[in-house]
């Protein structure tokens, strides 16, 4: 893996991640940090990544690197975890009935992946679907239920919903930018985990390693 | 030789970044103007506009609080500068101030301006050398201001409609 790559590339995009999960859009904008059980999450995906092969923590910190290297790379796994915990966050609905069933779905579904140890291909491909359906879930379901535009039809459809659940399912009505911003904040983190050091990028690249052949 | 060049600088820049990102969740900006201004107070950049500050004294003077404050917020959009702050708090003090009763709404917001005053003095001490104003302390202002938001006996003594507007 080069160096800008390690140094400024990875760091950038997970800090971003970071960033954009933190963020709620509106007039006041706020900053939330991680929920604590997103830290548990975050712990487990986290313990995925490196079971699987998708993070290498030997090809980011390392006693044969130099100590700047190391600054580096210890960089990246804290930038990756701030940005699993902020992103877990995001993608989790704040209140009611839908953030206890997300939690245990996301809980349950990352012990599975634990316990499966998929490579590390199949890994980034179960991530996608697992932060593609709760993006789904909160930010087209959940935010179309709590979206108060619309006929009066649908709104008395909703407030009808409302009463029958309770009151546990409706959420606080989302600023239309927060999607977006969630959706790239996901993206974003999906292209970082891919671009990780691998195994294969341990004994250099292909050119590295076609140059180190012997003629 | 560009190897660490590219490491040390990769490793600036996450610091600066980390560094604003942490900042930004401790000091909760609510507009952009708040960060600019915070990133420009952190180096001692920021200024609240004078004229500005000016044109809401003089409507805090003519007891015009809302423009007042308008004129004070255009001054210091960041809200970083104790002495605008400590007029926002006042005007909220002397709009709320009634004979009969104290504006709760109205004090709450001028102890909250009179508090971010107070974290943004030097040593917390604050004191504005105004003839105009009664209190002229943000320590005085803050507990008068709590003495309006609480209820006890002292709120039914009926003498209390002699009290001056400070």
């Amino acid at each position: 893996m080069s160096a800008a790559r390690e140094a400024l590339g990875l760091p950038l995009v997970f800090l971003t991640v970071t960033l954009l999960g933190g963020l709620q859009p509106g007039t006041p904008f706020a900053l939330t940090g991680p929920s604590l059980f997103s830290l548990v999450l975050a712990a487990m995906l986290f313990a995925a990544l490196v079971r699987s092969g998708a993070v290498m923590p030997d090809r980011l910190l390392h006693a044969s690197r130099g100590l700047l290297a190391n600054a580096n790379g210890a960089v990246v796994l804290v930038a990756l975890f701030a940005a699993s915990a902020q992103l877990l966050t995001l993608l989790t609905p704040r209140t009611g009935l839908p953030l206890f069933f997300v939690d245990i779905f996301l809980f349950v579904l990352l012990w599975n992946t634990l316990i499966a140890m998929p490579d590390r291909g199949r890994l980034l491909r179960s991530l996608a679907v697992i932060l593609g359906a709760a993006f789904v879930l909160k930010f087209v379901i959940l935010a179309g239920l709590a979206d108060p535009s619309g006929s009066r039809v649908r709104r008395v459809l909703v407030a009808l919903f409302d009463v029958g659940t309770f009151g546990t399912v409706s959420q606080e009505v989302q600023h239309p930018a927060a999607g977006y911003l969630a959706f790239l904040a996901a993206a974003l983190f999906l292209v970082g985990v891919a671009t990780l050091p691998t195994r294969e990028d341990s004994s250099g690249t292909g050119l590295e390693r076609a140059r180190a052949r012997p003629a | 030789m560009r190897d660490p060049l590219v490491r040390a600088g990769g490793l600036i820049a996450s610091g600066v970044y980390g560094a604003f990102i942490v900042w930004l969740h401790v000091t909760q900006p609510q507009t952009i103007a708040q960060v600019t201004g915070g990133l420009a107070s952190s180096v001692g950049a920021y200024r609240a506009d004078p004229q500005a500050f000016a044109d809401g004294l003089q409507f805090f003077r003519r007891d015009q609080f809302i423009e007042a404050r308008a004129a004070l917020m255009r001054a210091d959009p960041a809200e970083r500068d104790p002495q605008t702050q400590f007029y926002v708090a006042y005007s909220y003090y002397r709009e709320g101030w009634r004979r009969l009763y104290r504006d709760d709404t109205l004090y709450a917001r001028g102890l909250a301006a009179v508090e971010k005053a107070i974290r943004l003095a030097p040593n917390g001490r604050l004191v504005i050398d105004d003839p105009n104003l009664g209190m002229h302390s943000a320590d005085e202002l803050k507990t008068e201001l709590e003495r309006g938001l609480k209820t006890d006996r002292s709120d039914f003594n009926p003498l209390k409609v002699f009290e001056k507007r400070k």
